[in-house]
């Protein structure tokens, strides 16, 4: 009988010999090692991707305005966020389908046109966003956006395109490292680590109207329905099995908190900085950036830049493909990342084509990117409550999660949380059409 | 309303659902919600019966008792009407809630589509499904609103007989593969729709496989299934029941899929198995799968050099092996020694009292079960081979064909269908 030989020498003698690498039958399927590298995986990379240009410059804009005044909201909005997060990721898991096509499948054609008509609509505009994000993390360096955007458009396209799911996310994980950028920011600004922690525990709420509309607009670029869509689909891509419930879940979680503890970062670097030299009005997250400049030092503007381009460029990726997915979803069209034009031809294009458009639009010069950013917070705004709505009803429905529908425990939660996202969002929409508040 | 118009050749569902329920003096009694269609039945499922609002009830109303149906409503035959509560009788699906807008199997095209519209005919005296519609103008016809959705035209229609519903979600009824239309597809598509559904339609197909009588197509099922689905859909079974298909697998599937369970499960399969199954499961699962052990199949011909090549070819004959595994037959020599293998073209070609020992032309380089695998294909590349044989202590214990070899060698890239930096 042959002897057997320890798979990682056979692996280093199958290099050196240049033998093709097949798998040893009886091979350990798992290690410890994968079992922590699944923490990190579309839950992460969803809840992340929301950290885009617009979310950064809404965040600017409260550490800017407010100091660390409005810290303490930030926990209530990672509870929120985690919920919505954890049910999106359980119902992607049990059924196996995306958001998009449960919609459908329950609730009818009507509303997951409904549904994917916003989100197409909302989700171009902030992959607009994202691209100018991009081309101005780069300009703060002299690079012009003509240079910028086709390069990063034509990277996206060939990393979701030419990829397969696996390299795609991995490569997507990669791209979370410059958020790193931001936690070094604020420990280098020397916030009163005191008045951090004490207006996290201790909310003082103030009555006027800028405050409160700066709290629905966090709330807002910080749940986005993107997020909830992108999540439920990639898992079902990943081809997760029930088993792994609880890793997904875990997964789901610890982006969203990740996620916010990234945001709460940039309210305390720039809160550190802008708002004690009495720098209160921040237009763009490149505004952020060059505003740190004089009062904070070159290193400051540097990191918030590398910050700005890995999340602007990490939601010029994900953007397109939550697209597509629920497009192909809802219309019953063939999908998957790393699919040829042959294969998806609905999905392929789809990705193609709102690249390509987002890539144009964000080269014309004086692009008006705040009036974009405020169309698409109504276009969002009147989509989450009904996305929401719909996850809460769908996770607890018996038909469709069998036995892993949620308990009456964490659905009463996620009733809760439902409620008063969505109050948020209509108070949202409500302030940006009729201005009141 | 004096005259019903004539019906058109095709209804569809989502015209006549929302319609009112009228009596029979055209009074409008209440409102159209679903409709019933028993499956399982040959040809076209006949409409059984209607699921009808009326007084904010919901009600069955059998289809006996129903004189019209059509875009301006359904109307009954008799002023009075007896209502009842629905129950569902077994191999009943209700067509909006149960299979419109969900995953039917194509089975043409070997391929999952999505029901947008399903469409009625009027067929040997009775409304039938005759097929659904998977093309955009179904949808778009439900999206507008009535007046302007009925005169759209039917787009993508799929016949009925090319079409399988998945309804797992649906208690009565069972996806069933004595069905022919599943058993017509290759086990090969079978096993990429499995891929491509959700896990509970994935589900739904593998149990209709091992409720079915072919317990050939199953294992052919499994064998063609990815590593991670072979797993997935084989977990959750009974060690009896994955018994029963590995031993209809070919045995070096069955090790690869055994591999991936750990020792106490894949203990207890093999304990179930069949004593020369389980011997030769065994002895593949200590191989490697880089050398000649891990890659050859234990079943092969082997025969004396005395014989001749007519006997040859009736054992080939004779053998229920896979084609694959019979493209040469072995040959032994006097000392009990393999000699080297004969291929099947060339026992047909010499003179049928020929004796294998004349048709060997040269001893092969013998390869033992640790033989790496550049050896085995340099060997197979040199001497023209198709299938080479594998000796330890100078017994054959199996054969490589050229087959396993392929896919061995086919670069990272290329096993997947799609992808550059596509993996496996």
């Amino acid at each position: 009988m042959p002897v057997r030989v320890p798979p990682p020498i056979r692996r280093v003698r199958a290099g050196l010999r240049g033998r093709p690498r097949l798998p040893a039958r009886l091979s350990p399927r798992r290690s410890r090692l994968f079992l922590l590298l699944g923490l990190l995986g579309p839950g992460l990379i969803a809840a992340n991707a929301g950290n885009e240009a617009g979310g950064i410059a809404t965040y600017s804009q409260v550490g800017a305005k407010y100091g660390y005044g409005l810290l303490w909201m930030m926990v209530i909005i990672t509870l929120s966020l985690a919920v919505v997060q954890m049910l999106a990721a359980r119902m992607g898991v049990v059924t196996g389908k995306g958001l998009a096509e449960l919609i459908r499948e329950e609730y009818g054609l009507r509303w997951s046109v409904f549904a994917t008509t916003s989100v197409v609509v909302a989700n171009v505009g902030i992959c607009i966003s994202d691209f100018v994000g991009v081309s101005a993390a780069l300009g703060l360096a002299g690079v012009p956006t003509q240079v910028t955007a086709p390069l990063a458009g034509l990277g996206v396209w060939l990393i979701i395109v030419r990829g397969s799911y696996k390299s795609a996310e991995r490569v997507f994980i990669w791209f979370t490292i410059p958020f790193f950028a931001y936690p070094i920011a604020a420990i280098l600004a020397h916030p009163h680590w005191g008045a951090v922690g004490h207006s996290i525990i201790a909310p003082h709420i103030h009555t006027n109207s800028q405050y409160l509309l700066l709290f629905i607009a966090t709330a807002g670029t910080t749940i986005t329905p993107y997020m909830q869509l992108y999540l439920q689909s990639a898992i079902v891509e990943r081809g997760t099995r029930v088993e792994e419930l609880g890793h997904e879940q875990a997964d789901a979680v610890s982006g969203a908190i990740f996620a916010n503890v990234i945001a709460s970062f940039i309210i305390i670097a720039t809160g550190a900085t802008l708002f004690t030299h009495g720098v209160h009005s921040i237009h763009s997250a490149a505004d952020a950036a060059r505003a740190l400049r004089p009062v904070a030092g070159r290193y400051a503007e540097v990191l918030f830049g590398v910050g700005l381009f890995g999340a602007s460029l990490l939601a010029c990726a994900i953007l397109p493909i939550a697209t597509s997915y629920v497009v192909a979803e809802s219309l019953g069209y063939e999908k998957g990342i790393g699919r040829g034009r042959s294969e998806a031809p609905v999905f392929v294009s789809m990705i193609t084509g709102m690249i390509g458009v987002a890539m144009i639009v964000a080269m014309i010069p004086g692009i008006p990117v705040i009036s974009l950013l405020v169309a698409v917070q109504v276009v969002n705004g009147v989509l989450l409550p009904i996305n929401l709505f719909f996850i809460w009803r769908l996770a607890h429905s018996e038909e469709v999660m069998g036995p892993r529908r949620t308990g009456p425990a964490l659905n009463g939660v996620a009733g809760v949380t439902v409620l008063f996202t969505s109050m948020l969002s209509v108070l949202l929409v409500g302030a940006t059409v009729f201005g009141f508040v | 309303m004096d005259s019903a118009p004539p019906a058109p050749p095709i209804l569809h569902l989502t015209m006549i659902t929302g319609t009112p329920l009228r009596d029979g003096d055209g009074a409008p009694l209440g409102k159209v919600n679903d409709l019933i269609v028993r499956l399982g039945d040959v040809g076209y499922p006949p409409i059984t019966g209607y699921l009808v609002t009326v007084a904010r009830r919901s009600s069955f109303l059998p289809v006996e008792r129903v004189a019209h149906m059509g875009t301006d409503g359904v109307t009954l035959d008799k002023a009075k009407l007896d209502l009842r509560p629905f129950h569902r009788r077994p191999g009943e699906v209700l067509l909006r809630r149960d299979v419109l807008d969900r995953q039917l199997i194509n089975v043409d095209g070997a391929r999952l589509v999505r029901a947008n519209e399903i469409e009625l005919a009027h067929v040997t005296g009775e409304w039938r499904v005759v097929g659904v519609d998977t093309g955009a103008r179904g949808g778009l016809r439900r999206l507008l609103p009535r007046v302007l959705g009925r005169r759209i035209q039917t787009g993508g229609f799929l016949d009925w007989a090319s079409v399988e519903p998945f309804v797992g979600h649906v208690p009565t009824v069972r996806l069933s593969v004595s069905h022919p239309k599943l058993a017509k597809l290759h086990p090969a598509q079978i096993a990429d729709l499995v891929e491509a559904a959700s896990h509970s339609e994935g589900e739904e197909i593998i149990r209709a496989l091992g409720e079915g009588d072919d317990r050939e197509l199953e294992a052919d099922v499994y064998e063609e299934l990815d590593d991670q689905h072979q797993v997935e859909f084989i977990e959750d079974r009974s060690d009896a029941e994955v018994a029963r298909v590995l031993t209809h697998m070919e045995a070096d599937d069955a090790a690869d899929l055994l591999a991936e369970f750990d020792d106490e499960r894949r203990e207890a399969m093999l304990a179930l198995l069949p004593a020369r199954e389980r011997t030769k499961i065994r002895s593949l699962l200590g191989y490697d799968a880089a050398e000649a052990g891990g890659l050859m199949s234990p079943d092969f011909i082997l025969l004396s050099a005395e014989l001749t090549a007519d006997d040859a070819l009736r054992e080939i004959r004779r053998s229920d092996l896979p084609h694959e595994l019979l493209g040469a037959v072995f040959v032994y020599g006097e000392d009990g020694e393999v000699d080297a293998g004969v291929p099947t073209v060339e026992l047909i070609r010499c003179a049928p009292q020929a004796t294998l020992g004349s048709l060997v032309e040269h001893d092969l380089p013998r390869l033992a079960p640790d033989a790496p695998f550049e050896e085995v294909a340099r060997l197979m590349a040199d001497f023209n081979l198709t299938a080479a044989p594998v000796v330890l202590d100078g017994r054959m214990v199996g054969a490589i064909t050229v087959d396993d070899v392929l896919e061995a060698m086919l670069p990272k890239g290329w096993r997947r269908r799609f992808g550059l930096l596509g993996e496996d």
